[in-house]
């Protein structure tokens, strides 16, 4: 009963916070806090019944929910889960309530309006994830740009506006060339159906694969360079260290955690079922440049003296480990590349929730600044170790499970048929310790500062609070590591279809290709 | 003869309505001298009766005054969209202390004022050349009054004499395509000259001479590039209440007029076999290709100038020349679904256009000034005016869950069902560089804090009534469009077209 | 087809001809003594070299403007009264109409002290 519209529910779950803060008095900021935490605490309870009642056996989307939105253009509101969206709402619904709890004293003035500003982005999260018609994705694509834009531009540091304006517009510059194609798509599929113009995706995924090559390529490219944006894919991530350093904590967690994964979440749903064809001929590019970008960010890592500068530029590391992963199209390589999602989410969250806690106390985040911090504070040491280890990959953690399958996957892959993929991707890796390990020294060994003053203030160790919003994340960081099946059995349905469908389209697209006429193919002019 | 005349007059009565208005509202104007808003309240009686007789005419189609006029469901819903805008407008003058503190020439402001939507009505529905030059110069002519009219500042009065100039210029050289169109067909009526050029044999240059020029009066009353150069000063220079009129309803008309013509008069109504809803022009020329050009010049122009302007109303006037640009995309592709488009893109940038300058007005009055510093922390210092103004932006950039996005989602959508797509994807990034100086505007507001001690704004009731109440469809049409697209799609019938 | 403009060219000519031939006569028979006012242009009774940026009082205009309009009037009054049986009642209203709307323009432009040169 309930699973007709848990979906829908979940999505607009935090709007319900977001009405109730409007009566709550603005100077009350403890309230606003607690409003907004326990909504979104709620709405990832309620995600977990998604969880339970997930049938991983099932192919296709589950939960489905549709109806008629506007008639005329085909358009529906419809929504529905596969394991790939599940794993992103409950990292969605999870990390949330975490980035909540986990600053809440970093922000000052405008508490209600933060609040709202990040229960309306969870709202166009979700929404993204759960959407199986292109134009409600889109209308919740864009949508979340706007509480983004604020969450920087109001609540972050210094150059704090800068960044935002820069976000909105790389972001937007994406998206509406990804609008043209949508559009295109849908009359283009109509074309091939001699039916009406439709967004629905699970019509199109039946009908885009057979459109002609060049027409496959060019919306390839279309929707690739929004989510390439997103991701970020070098050479697109430069405004990523801009809006990272700027973002208030939970800003940044929530835009390392789960915006980027809607770039990667975006090529595996969309651009590579809906046009097999133009993956085929596009993915070793797109490999070769998460490589470049693998190394890259890693190699701008070290050289950062600021920790999240030093921690955004990771991001692009190990987001070209997930694309890698995608491309490299073989069953284990989609599988590490869904996993390392979220374990990204979960490491490089916290490592912005630690960088944050330090934040609030000292006021600096240059690793200069710091030293010896490890006698100050032994809890947060800890913590920062496990989760840079879970980061490095190190066995036991989750980060291994991911990078390992994405190594084997490149490695084993017909597609990319080169081992140079997988043995760059694996150079990130060995540099990842390195930037990651050395931080860890600069800032946590050596002399205590004199006085135990840093930038003039003196360190104390986490708070209870602060430990209660680090633990789950650790807990699931231990618990991917150690037994991956539980996620990994989620997602296998979605990665054996959509390697499935590559395998085949590579198998058939020699005959295909062929100049035989054939009825389904012909052109559409 | 006579009876013709009467049974036209019976067809007529919005227009006559406006008529009886402006006699009304000129007495009223020297009667009511010492309570100058009664001729408002006039004015506005007046123009809800002529929209009144507007709606009764919804599903007529024929034409009056032996073809000078049709009454279509197209002149209709132009007429609606004008009238509702003069209504707005009306209330905005209510509320502008630029036309407040002119009391002893209020009665002629309102009175211009109808005057003007009469003349708008009249070029929704001209279908004969000549009327529609008449239409074009009414209109004109009292735009110009009435853009001069806080003579005392000087750069309305500057703004008036550039508007005549420039006016005068491009209606002269229309009024020349004009009489070449007439002298190459021999008829000004549409379908007349639309039936001499399907005959194939009018000379292709001098008709391109001739529809050129025709362009150029279409041109500046839509300032399209590069017949732009009055719009900014003219409404930088013009009452606040004046420039919001010309940048929604005189566009409206100018664009109604332009589609009529083009469409009726180089309609190929012989050829057969095309896709439903797509329509040919007559051979041998070209005209949408000259429009696409206009229109990509148009909106990259508009957008890029925008990017480097610091007054409020000149960014707006910018703003409104790129939208232009925008529209004209609708029109290149002769289709059906692109007029439709062009005519939602209307009715939603009716609310969205005509709140930004709510909002520019609501500010100018409490400080003065229209320069985009002085939005610094306005979003703090009148929260709901600062929201409001987010949402008209957010929508004029053309972003879901707005009203504007509707517009530009089906302004693409049929550029693209005609394979016009380098338009599109011009048209998508301009909407990127727009991005850019309404975010500029939105930063002052939020993200700067207020300069000096200036303290919270508080603005009177029914200004704020007025400002929720083009709010709620900015974002009502982004999630619900529906009953818009049947409207525009229901008003897509012309005179004289099957 | 230019034959049927023959006979205006032929008017033109006779015209031109006849003032030039009747300003020659009058070069030719009449008295001279010539003074400095008598050899300065004609200008209705204005200096005739001045400044061009001269500016004339707004009132010129109006007066210009009001006789205008209210003459062109009778170029419409014309036509209606040589047809005025055959438009019957119905054309007598419209007239009526058309004198309204004037006369409203006319109340207008006097209480605006159009017609008042002071």
């Amino acid at each position: 009963m309930i699973s007709n519209f848990i979906v829908s529910l979940v999505t607009f779950f935090p709007l319900l916070g977001i009405v109730l803060l409007l009566f709550v008095d603005k100077e009350k900021a403890q309230i606003i806090k607690l409003v907004g935490f326990i909504t979104s605490l709620a709405t990832f309870v309620l995600s977990l019944h998604l969880y339970f009642h997930f049938d991983s056996q099932v192919a296709g989307f589950q939960f489905v929910q549709q109806f008629v939105w506007i008639g005329g253009l085909n358009i529906s509101y419809h929504v529905g889960i596969d394991g790939l969206s599940l794993l992103m709402i409950l990292l969605t619904t999870f990390l949330t309530p975490i980035a909540l709890l986990g600053t809440w004293n970093s922000i000052e003035r405008r508490i209600r309006e933060y609040t709202m500003m990040i229960l309306l982005l969870e709202t166009g999260m979700l929404g993204v994830f759960a959407s199986l018609d292109l134009f409600l994705f889109y209308v919740f694509w864009e949508a979340m740009l706007i509480p983004m834009y604020f969450i920087i531009g109001l609540w972050g540091g210094q150059d704090r506006v800068y960044a935002a304006v820069k976000f909105f517009l790389y972001t937007l510059f994406g998206s509406l060339l990804m609008l043209v194609a949508i559009i295109a798509l849908g009359y283009f599929a109509s074309t091939m159906r001699g039916g009406a113009f439709t967004t629905n995706l699970v019509e199109l995924y039946s009908v885009a694969s057979r459109l002609p090559l060049t027409l496959q390529l060019w919306m390839f490219l279309a929707f690739a360079l929004s989510f390439a944006i997103k991701v970020p894919l070098f050479p697109f991530h430069t405004w990523l260290p801009d809006a990272h350093v700027q973002a208030p904590t939970a800003g940044s967690v929530i835009l390392a955690g789960v915006l980027l994964k809607m770039g990667t979440y975006g090529f595996i749903r969309f651009c590579v079922p809906l046009f097999p064809d133009a993956t085929i001929v596009i993915a070793p590019y797109i490999s070769v440049l998460a490589v470049v970008g693998i190394v890259y960010g890693a190699l701008v890592s070290i050289v950062q003296t600021d920790i999240k500068k030093l921690v955004a530029y990771s991001s692009v590391s190990h987001l070209g480990f997930v694309v890698l992963g995608i491309f490299a199209m073989t069953e284990e390589g989609m599988q590490g590349a869904i996993i390392q999602m979220v374990n990204h989410g979960l490491s490089t969250g916290a490592l912005f929730l630690l960088v944050g806690m330090i934040y609030d106390r000292v006021h600096t985040r240059k690793i200069s600044d710091f030293g010896g911090v490890a006698k100050l504070m032994p809890v947060f040491a800890s913590f920062l170790m496990i989760i840079s280890l879970s980061s490095i990959g190190l066995p036991g953690l989750n980060g291994f499970v991911g990078e390992f399958l994405i190594l084997l996957g490149a490695f084993n892959s017909t597609l990319l048929d080169n081992h140079a993929f997988a043995a760059f991707a694996a150079l990130g890796v060995i540099l990842s310790a390195v930037y990651l390990l050395w931080m860890y020294q600069r800032v946590m060994f050596g002399p205590v500062r004199e006085g135990g003053l840093y930038n003039g203030h003196t360190l104390t160790d986490l708070t209870r609070r602060e430990i209660v919003a680090l633990i789950p994340i650790v807990l699931f960081v231990v618990w991917i590591g150690v037994y991956p099946e539980t996620f990994l059995s989620k997602s296998a349905e979605v990665a054996k279809r959509t390697v499935q469908l590559i395998e085949t389209t590579q198998r058939g697209a020699p005959i295909r290709y062929a100049d035989s006429p054939d009825s389904s193919r012909e052109p559409l002019h | 003869m006579v009876e013709q005349i009467l049974v036209s007059v019976s067809r007529f009565l919005p227009e006559v309505t406006l008529t009886v208005t402006f006699c009304v509202a000129i007495l009223g104007g020297l009667i009511f001298h010492k309570h100058p808003k009664t001729v408002g309240y006039l004015a506005f009686i007046g123009i809800l009766v002529s929209i009144f007789c507007a709606v009764q005419q919804l599903g007529v189609s024929e034409s009056v005054f032996s073809g000078m006029i049709s009454v279509d469901p197209f002149a209709v819903f132009f007429k609606i969209l004008i009238g509702s805008v003069a209504l707005i407008i009306i209330a905005f003058s209510f509320f502008s202390a630029e036309v407040l503190t002119t009391v002893r020439r209020m009665g002629e402001y309102f009175s211009l004022l109808v005057a003007m939507t009469l003349g708008m009505f009249l070029m929704a529905g001209a279908s004969n050349l000549l009327m529609m030059v008449l239409a074009l110069e009414l209109t004109s002519l009292s735009s110009y009054i009435l853009a001069g009219y806080t003579k005392e500042a000087a750069d309305s009065s500057e703004a008036s004499l550039k508007y005549i100039l420039y006016g005068a210029l491009s209606s002269g050289v229309m009024l020349y395509g004009v009489s070449i169109l007439y002298g190459l067909t021999g008829a000004t009526d549409f379908i007349g000259v639309n039936k001499a050029l399907a005959l194939g044999t009018t000379s292709h240059v001098s008709l391109l001479v001739a529809t050129i020029f025709i362009i150029v009066g279409f041109g500046y009353k839509i300032s399209a590039v590069p017949f732009h150069f009055w719009t900014p000063d003219v409404y930088e220079g013009a009452p606040i209440t004046i420039t919001a009129f010309l940048s929604v309803a005189s566009k409206a008309a100018g664009f109604a007029m332009m589609i009529r013509f083009f469409k009726v008069t180089f309609i190929d109504t012989h050829m057969v076999g095309l896709p439903s809803g797509m329509w040919a022009s007559v051979s041998g020329f070209e005209w949408n290709k000259l429009l696409a050009i206009l229109s990509v010049l148009t909106m990259t122009l508009g957008n890029l100038v925008a990017v480097w302007q610091n007054n409020l109303k000149r960014l707006l006037a910018y703003s409104s020349i790129a939208h232009a640009g925008y529209m004209l995309m609708g029109v290149v592709i002769l289709s059906d679904k692109g007029l439709a488009a062009v005519l939602i893109y209307f009715i939603v940038y009716l609310f969205m256009n005509l709140g930004a300058f709510l909002v520019v007005m609501m500010v100018a009055n409490k400080t003065g000034s229209e320069d985009i510093d002085t939005y610094k922390g306005l979003g703090y210092r009148s929260p709901l005016v600062g929201v409001a103004m987010v949402i008209f932006f957010i929508s004029l950039t053309g972003l879901p869950p707005t009203a504007g996005f509707i517009g530009k989602l089906y302004l693409f959508s049929a550029l693209l069902d005609a394979k016009w797509i380098w338009l599109a994807v011009v048209g998508a990034i301009n909407s990127v560089v727009s991005l850019y100086y309404y975010v500029r505007v939105l930063r002052n507001m939020f993200l700067r804090d207020p300069e000096g001690n200036a303290g919270p704004l508080v603005f009177p009731t029914p200004q704020l009534t007025l400002l929720v109440v083009l709010m709620i469809p900015t974002i009502l049409f982004g999630l619900y469009f529906t009953p818009i697209v049947n409207f525009a799609n229901a008003s897509l019938l012309m005179f004289g077209i099957q | 087809m230019l034959r049927n403009y023959l006979p205006i060219i032929m008017m033109m000519a006779v015209a031109a001809l006849f003032g030039v031939v009747m300003g020659k006569i009058n070069e030719f028979i009449g008295p001279k003594r010539p003074s400095e006012e008598k050899q300065s242009t004609y200008e209705s009774g204005m200096e005739p070299i001045r400044t061009a940026r001269e500016r004339f009082s707004v009132k010129f205009y109006m007066v210009a403007m009001l006789f205008i309009v209210f003459d062109i009037e009778v170029v419409f009054l014309y036509p209606w009264a040589v047809s005025y049986k055959h438009l019957g009642v119905a054309g007598f209203a419209t007239m009526f109409v058309f004198i309204a709307i004037l006369l409203i323009g006319y109340f207008y432009v006097w209480k605006k002290g159009a017609l008042e040169w002071d």
